[in-house]
Formats: C-alpha cells, structure tokens, sequence
C-alpha cells in the first residue's frame, strides 16, 4: 500500500449566486491562472491542491458549486461533508451582496453545525463598478462572527491569503490525530469513493 | 386569425343555398336532401308526399298497416332531426362565444407567449421537441454523471499522485534486481518524455509483461 504524501485533509466548499466568480477564486488558487470567459459550472466539480501549514501537510479538497437555483437540490447535498465554507458574492453586483443571508441560511440548514465559514467579496479590482462597499462586507461578516476578505481572482489578490486562513482556522480546532481518521474520508456526501484506503 | 370568419361566409352561403333549394323544389325535393340537412320542416313535406302516394294505393288493409308504420318512422325522424338541429344550434352558439373569448383573448395578450395558446398554469414548461438542445435528462442523471466524473476525477489524481511518487524515486519498484533497477529507469526516463500515446501504451505494456515476468 501506498504512503500518504500528506498529513490531513480538508474538505472545503465554494458557494455563492451565478457568476460572482467561484470556479475563477478556485482556479487561481489551483492553478495560478485566470480565464474572462464565463463558463458555468454544471452541478459541482472540484480541485485538490496541497499546501504546508505548521509543519503539516495538508491537502484541501475544494469543492466548487454552480451557483444556480437550479442545480440547488444537487449541490446542498454537498454542504455536509464541508469543513470549510467559503460563501462569495461580486462586489459589483448588488444582488448577491443580498443574498448572502440567502447563503448562510443555507449553510445553517446543510452542513455541518461546526463548519467554519468565510466571506469572499470578490472582483475587488473592479473598483469602478463597485456598488457594495467593503465596510457593508465588514459589517455583515462581523455580524455572523466570521472572517472576510475582498478579494480578485483576476489580479490575484487576498485570494490564496483566504484559502490559508480558513485552511488555518480548520486546523486550529482539529484534534491532533492520525491522518487516517474521517478527515480522510470524502466518500460521504461527495460520493466519491476510493479514496480512503489509496492516498498516497 | 383569417380562417373562422372566411368559414362562416362559406356556411352562410351554404344556408341560403338550401332555402332555394327548398322553395324551388317543393315539397318532393326534401327527399333529395342530405339527411344531415333535413329540418322538421322537410319531414313534413316527405310525411305529405308519401301520405298523397299511400292514399292513392287506395284502401288495401296491407297498406292502411303500412301506413301506421311510417308514419311511426317519420315520427322518429322527426325526432332525430328537432334534436339534432337543436344540438346543432346549441354547439354552433357555444363555438361562436368560445371563439369571440379567444379573439378577445388574443387582443388582450400580445403574442408574448410564443408557444402556443395554451395556458399550463405556474410550473409548468413547454418543450419543443424538434429543439437538438431540449432538456432532456432528470436531476437524477445529472447528479449520477457528476459524481461518476468525480469519482474517476479523485482516482485520476491518485495514480497521478502515485506516478509521480514512482517517478521520483520516493516508492520503489516492487522486487527488483540490479538489472530490473535498470530496467525501470531506462522506462521511467521514456515515460516522463513520452507524449505520444502510443508510446506510453507500449511502456505500459513493457511494464505489465515486466511484472508478469517478475511473479511467474
């Protein structure tokens, strides 16, 4: 059997209205890179990418969901497994400011009761069409005791900074055990499977 | 929108043709009608022109027997026909008032349902069938592919993962000789270049007659 390259793994989810730019957020952390054109992303998807943190190698395992109503009944079957939560809105795009409370009562519904949770006010380069201002994102985050950050896939800004802090805050409150407890296993609500006893 | 009114001339003309018809031909010419024209009126005269040919048989008891039963039988065509024009006049109002609401309800509406002029009430959607890019599959099948694509996705990144370990040198080979450790370098040197498919196709089965080699 194959050793583990790694010491844990975390589970983290991407939510947030159409088009605010959740599969771009992913896409930059992943893989330094960054495409304009506008592709929706069809149910859920996901990348891995492992980082170094404290000493422990951690691979997160960051599950991307489309953000349309429609595709809702198969993504929230995806909130439970979560350890983390990154809700994003478009700091250009009023609506989805709004539907944050949307969001976390989704979050409140769905996962896990001890998911940590982040808010990503993204496109922060498009100053110019700006119509939510950071302090409305400050207050709202403040409001629900949670951590934000603007960020802009685009021009790469705050956007591995926030993938880090939440990967930190999961840390903080995981016991410290064996890499082959339930952190490892992402066959539930995921449906995916053979994983668990195959990660090198 | 053309149509209904251009028909309602023809049906027009139509009647007037058959009040000609009958002034012109008398009572005898009710009995070359279509039967699905014939009014009470036409039975009358049928029922006054068989009444003058029965009388002129005279006064056989055979034909007085005759008699009753035709004039049984104009008293049911009789019947037939007062009740089939009612209900022919009862459908004819309903379709003129059914059509003056859809005339009516075409004004009110502009053609901004497109579709049709069905009315499918709220969540309900047309689908056009002769559309290549109609939906077609249910959540359930969506929700089965994805997670498929996620399964083989994982296991994809695995082997990767495992690949590159073997690549590297971090896992070795199972079980090799000194000449075997030659071997998979030679292979794995191949292998990190290889870009046609072809090639890799051949190192992977160069590998598995290797191992096959190596346990047997």
């Amino acid at each position: 059997m194959a050793k583990k390259t790694y010491d844990l793994l975390f589970k983290l989810l991407l939510i947030g209205d159409s088009g605010v730019g959740k599969t771009c957020v992913l896409f930059r952390f992943s893989d330094d890179a960054f495409n304009t054109t506008f592709i929706s992303t069809i149910g859920i998807d996901f990348k891995i990418k492992t980082v170094e943190l404290q000493g422990k190698k951690i691979k997160l395992q960051i599950w991307d969901t489309a953000g349309q109503e429609r595709f809702h009944t198969i993504t929230t079957s995806y909130y439970r497994g979560a350890m983390g939560i990154m809700l994003v809105y478009d700091i250009t795009n009023g609506k989805s400011f709004e539907n944050i409370s949307k969001w976390l009562r989704n979050i409140d519904e769905h996962a896990n009761e001890d998911v940590e949770r982040m808010l990503l006010g993204n496109k922060c380069d498009m100053d110019d069409k700006r119509v939510v201002p950071k302090g409305k994102g400050e207050q709202i985050a403040r409001e629900h005791g949670i951590r934000f950050f603007e960020t802009s896939a685009k021009a790469n800004i705050n956007i591995e900074k926030a993938f880090l802090t939440l990967a930190e805050d999961i840390l903080r409150k995981t016991p410290v055990k064996e890499p082959n407890s339930e952190n490892v296993d992402i066959s539930s609500g995921g449906g995916v499977t053979g994983w668990k006893s195959k990660c090198c | 929108m053309e149509e209904p009114p251009l028909r309602e001339e023809e049906e027009g003309e139509e009647e007037e043709e058959e009040d000609a018809e009958r002034d012109e031909a008398g009572p005898e010419g009710a009995l070359g009608k279509s039967p699905f024209r014939l009014t009470a009126e036409d039975v009358y005269d049928i029922s006054y022109v068989m009444g003058r040919e029965l009388m002129a048989l005279g006064s056989d008891p055979r034909v007085t027997q005759l008699q009753f039963k035709i004039v049984r039988v104009l008293e049911m065509l009789e019947a037939l026909v007062s009740e089939g024009n009612l209900a022919v006049e009862e459908l004819r109002m309903e379709r003129d008032s059914l059509r003056k609401e859809v005339e009516g309800l075409r004004r009110v509406g502009p053609p901004d349902s497109a579709g049709g002029e069905v009315n499918l009430g709220p969540d309900k959607v047309v689908v056009d069938l002769t559309d290549p890019n109609r939906p077609r599959f249910t959540l359930q099948e969506l929700r089965d592919v994805l997670q498929e694509r996620n399964r083989l996705k994982s296991q994809l990144l695995v082997a990767q993962e495992e690949l590159q370990c073997y690549k590297s040198g971090l896992f070795p080979l199972p079980r090799e000789g000194p000449r075997g450790r030659r071997e998979k370098d030679a292979l794995l040197a191949r292998a990190s270049n290889a870009s046609s498919s072809k090639e890799e196709k051949t190192i992977i089965k160069k590998l598995y007659n290797y191992s096959n080699k190596k346990h047997t």
